[in-house]
């Protein structure tokens, strides 16, 4: 008797949490993805990559070769993020990031020349977000 | 809002306490001088301060989402708790 009362105690706990909090809310977190190494590849990937490429800004051929390879790499990462379930907000981070590299080689894309500040300043924002992508989804459940 | 307006809201950024504001406003102020020197163009410290404001917008995607996973931990553990099957 004594168990069935505890029991019905936790119940509702458990029901009364849920309770507290808004409907989306509940859904989302209990949709929640767990862990995908191939999503966390990608964005090892691209957080890899925006480092090594940023120590060759002073060339501008080269530069602009990474730069489009970078955003492959964004767009793959965006296109991987795209139809996996209940991934709104993971799949938000990934189409900005997306833009962060489109705006790199948009500009080496323009006759005027793209100076090496801007180029090193580019990859190193890419590398920044691409970490800051790469821990949360590093984190989420096995 | 004038010049003079965005660079008082930036020093007030910058020496607000919180490190990560202090630390972006930096960052800008920073871009701002690599013009005037001449080290960038002001297309391409357009293009940068845009990616100063897609970096904020990254973060506020990743904090909902670890909030998410964080709140599904939670529920899990409380079903668990309860002996329910999960």
């Amino acid at each position: 008797m004594k168990q069935r009362i505890w029991y019905i105690i936790e119940l509702s706990a458990v029901v009364l949490s849920m309770a507290a909090l808004s409907g989306c809310a509940v859904y989302d977190a209990v949709n929640a993805l767990s862990y995908d190494s191939n999503e966390y590849y990608l964005v090892t990937e691209i957080r890899v990559a925006a480092q090594d490429y940023s120590t060759h800004c002073d060339d501008e051929v080269r530069s602009r070769a990474n730069a489009q390879d970078m955003h492959r790499k964004t767009r793959m990462f965006a296109a991987y993020s795209e139809h996996l379930p209940s991934n709104t907000d993971g799949l938000s981070a990934a189409k900005t990031l997306d833009e962060m590299a489109q705006g790199l080689t948009d500009r080496y894309a323009q006759p005027d020349r793209v100076s090496a500040l801007f180029c090193k300043l580019k990859f190193g924002g890419i590398e920044h977000s691409a970490e800051t992508i790469q821990h949360v989804l590093g984190n989420r459940p096995r | 809002m004038t010049l003079d307006d965005i660079s008082n809201q930036l020093y007030q950024l910058v020496n607000s306490g919180d490190p990560e504001f202090a630390q972006a406003a930096a960052y800008v102020a920073q871009t701002a001088q690599a013009v005037q020197s001449g080290q960038m163009n002001t297309a391409e410290m357009a293009e940068i301060l845009r990616d100063v404001q897609r970096q904020l917008s990254i973060i506020n995607d990743m904090s909902r989402l670890a909030f998410k996973e964080t709140l599904n931990s939670c529920i899990t553990g409380l079903i668990t708790l309860a002996g329910l099957p999960i």
